[in-house]
């Protein structure tokens, strides 16, 4: 009953910011963003905890995986374009994970955050069903990890293409690399309002940066802590 | 119209089954990259190869990739067993992702320009010296 009342305010709540979101356009009415604040409110309210939610969950992200392997078609529907930029956007990826995930880990060291924070931070680029799969693989809190990836998300999507105006980054291509590579698909979904170079290239950037950082960051991060 | 439901639910389950593919495959060789990643190299590959025509799959992976945003909804709600931590150590993270974000950002972003830039003029004095 319980799990039942769940998935009807998830997807009620899914569809009334997907509703608002179109009418009004703001960072305040991204669908993740919003659906998630209006049923935390719902559940709190009618006194349902996370455990009593979390058979819904399970049934709702059964097509997670498949969506996540779907982004292998922007990614080959954008790959002349990707082919023509190959040497900017690999460097301009790589350069853009390494130097948002240094500068978080310093910042929380010099804050002097326990090493579990620490962790999560190594992902917090990466789109949301990736970086908690690589959440298990380095031991992290997957909670925290989606709390990471989607404040993230979120900052991209509000200030991304303010902070890129404010350094006269102006090509398309870079514009759309910098937003899929740093803000995943939250930030993606802003790109494509953008223009629509800036949006295919942020869906790929976005996927080849979850390979990447999965590739990489498994390896290293013995080093970091 | 059951003839459609038949046609995406087969879409549906070819992605599953690539998806499925793709654990079973960093389970097998003990990889450390998560098997959706490998789904998705795995779908580009058979893309690329033409195994797969774009297609044979576009109509369920636009409904998906259309409402991505929705399976990362169940997920965040479970921000909520995080309040405590955000009360205490809230405006430190918030901190943390804000300035490594835009550090980010501004490093891809003004990298791959400048890489564009210095390709394109190259490409364009190359072209002078031929004409």
């Amino acid at each position: 009953m319980i799990t039942l009342f769940s998935i009807l305010i998830t997807i009620s709540a899914y569809y009334f910011s997907r509703y608002l979101g179109k009418k009004y356009s703001s960072p305040l009415t991204n669908p993740v963003f919003l659906s998630t604040i209006i049923i935390i409110f719902l559940l709190v309210i009618s006194h349902i905890s996370f455990n009593e939610y979390r058979p819904a969950n399970t049934i709702m992200t059964f097509l997670l995986g498949p969506a996540t392997v779907a982004l292998a078609v922007p990614i080959y529907k954008n790959r002349e374009l990707f082919a023509k930029y190959i040497g900017a956007a690999s460097i301009g990826i790589i350069i853009g994970i390494l130097t948002t995930v240094t500068s978080a880990i310093l910042l929380a060291k010099v804050l002097q955050l326990p090493n579990i924070f620490i962790l999560g931070l190594t992902v917090k680029s990466v789109t949301v069903p990736v970086a908690t799969e690589i959440g298990k693989i380095i031991h992290g809190n997957t909670s925290l990890i989606a709390a990471y990836v989607i404040i993230t998300g979120m900052i991209g999507a509000m200030f991304g293409s303010k902070v890129l105006n404010l350094f006269k980054i102006d090509h398309p291509f870079a514009r759309g690399l910098a937003i899929g590579t740093i803000a995943h698909g939250i930030g993606t979904a802003e790109a494509v309002k953008e223009g629509e170079v800036q949006g295919a290239v942020a869906g790929a950037a976005m996927g080849i940066a979850a390979v990447l950082t999965s590739c990489i960051i498994p390896y290293i991060i013995k080093y970091i802590l | 119209m059951a003839k459609k439901a038949w046609r995406f639910l087969i879409q549906m389950v070819i992605l599953i089954a690539i998806y499925q593919i793709g654990n079973v495959t960093a389970w097998f060789l003990h990889l450390p990259i998560p098997g959706n990643v490998i789904g998705i190299i795995l779908l580009f590959v058979l893309l690329w190869l033409g195994v797969i025509k774009i297609e044979q799959i576009e109509w369920a992976t636009g409904w998906l990739l259309k409402h991505l945003g929705f399976f990362f909804i169940p997920i965040s709600v479970g921000l909520m067993t995080l309040g405590n931590m955000f009360v205490s150590n809230g405006l430190a993270f918030l901190a943390i992702l804000l300035v490594s974000a835009f550090i980010g950002l501004l490093f891809a972003g003004k990298t791959t320009q400048i890489v564009i830039m210095k390709n394109d003029k190259e490409k364009v004095n190359y072209h002078d010296h031929a004409l």
